[in-house]
Formats: C-alpha cells, structure tokens, sequence
C-alpha cells in the first residue's frame, strides 16, 4: 500500500517538477528571442529556427516526464496488486 | 539562413523518415503493442513539432514582436500548453488502456530528438571536414 502511495507521489511530481522547469525554460528562451528581435529584427529568421529547434527539445523533456508519471500510475507491476487488495476501484 | 531554412527542411524530413523506418522494423521485429507504440508516439510528436513550427512561423516576426512585445511569450507558452494537455490525454489514454507498450512509446516519442541528434552529427561531420580540407 505505501509502495502504491509512494508511486502516486512520484507520479504527480514528476509531471509536476517538468512542466514547471519547461514552462521556465521555454518563457526564458522566448524572452530572449523577444529582446534579440526588437533589438535587431533583421534577425528574426535565424531566430526563430534556433528557437524551433531548441523548444521541441525542451517540449520532448517534458512527454518524457509525463509517459514516466503514466508508467508509474498504470503500468507499475505492484500497482494491479494493490489495486485488487483495494477492491478493484 | 538559407542554411538554417534547410536544418530545419531536414530536420522535418528526418522525422517522417525515422517514424517511416522505425514503424517498419517494429512491425517486423517487435510484438504488435509496442510496434503501435512507436508508430503512435512518433506521429503524436511529429505532428506537435509541426504545430510547434506553425506557431513559431507566425508570433516570431519582427512585425509582430515590435507591435506585441512581451505578450508574445505569454502566448506562445498558453498554446504550448493546450498542445501538452492535448498530448497528456492522448498518452495517458494509450498508457491506461494498454493500447501501447510504454517502452515502444518511449521510442516513437524520441522521434524529433532521433532526427535533432542526427542533424546535429551531421552539421559537427560537415564542420570537422571543412577544417580538415
């Protein structure tokens, strides 16, 4: 029971931590794609593919957080045990 | 930027591939679960980064910075947003319901890091032998 209550806290922080951290990560990326263009918007081009590129590793991070939340949450081998033990809810 | 234009060209180009190949060689290799996996989650983030590059294509134009300012950032990250929820009921769907192996998942989600890692050795290779010529 306490390893299940371990995996749903594991669960909600991980998610949690991640889409905190690229949430911040992105906004600081953007915010200096921001200051760069208004400084010298003839940059905007190589702006925005750095920017592509670098938010879609950023964005895949936190999938990757998420699936291992969703693995702890539904895949889990002691998670059908305990489940079971609880009456199948 | 011709040079950076045709990164990003390849870069989309490599996803369909990688999805293309991977989906066949877990189709061959792999049970049906996790081939699923990695052909699902390979289009769940080829289709995200194409939205990616839509948004980006739009909000990050001189134009528009200079007319919007710091309230582009709020709305690029609210539209990353909606597309995360999006792609969070769609994966926790396919996880709990154990329509997909998690692992093969895993796969097809590396999709876009897969093909950002080989441009990435292909621009260092390109480098390297201009210096070395």
């Amino acid at each position: 029971m306490e390893f299940l209550v371990g995996s749903v806290w594991a669960a909600g922080l991980a998610i949690g931590i991640a889409a905190f951290g690229c949430g911040i990560g992105q906004g600081m990326g953007l915010n200096g794609a921001m200051a760069g263009i208004s400084r010298n918007p003839e940059a905007a081009g190589k702006i925005q593919v750095n920017m592509l590129i670098g938010l879609a590793l950023i964005e895949s991070l936190c999938i990757y957080a998420l699936v291992v939340a969703m693995i702890l949450l539904f895949v889990h081998p002691a998670i059908a045990p305990a489940v079971k033990a609880l009456g199948g809810l | 930027m011709a040079d950076l234009q045709k990164l990003i060209d390849f870069v989309t180009k490599t996803n369909w591939l990688i999805l293309f190949f991977g989906g066949i060689i877990g189709l061959v290799l792999t049970p049906m679960k996790f081939a699923l996996g990695i052909i699902l989650g390979g289009l769940i983030v080829a289709i995200n980064f194409h939205l990616l590059k839509r948004t980006l294509k739009t909000m990050i134009q001189p134009e528009v910075v200079l007319e919007r300012g710091r309230s582009v950032v709020g709305n690029v990250l609210v539209k990353y947003y909606i597309r995360f929820a999006v792609t969070a009921g769609i994966i926790c769907l396919l996880i709990s319901k154990h329509i997909v192996h998690p692992v093969g998942l895993l796969a097809g989600l590396s999709v876009v890091v897969a093909s950002i890692f080989v441009a990435t050795a292909l621009e260092i290779s390109r480098l390297l032998f201009k210096e070395a010529v």
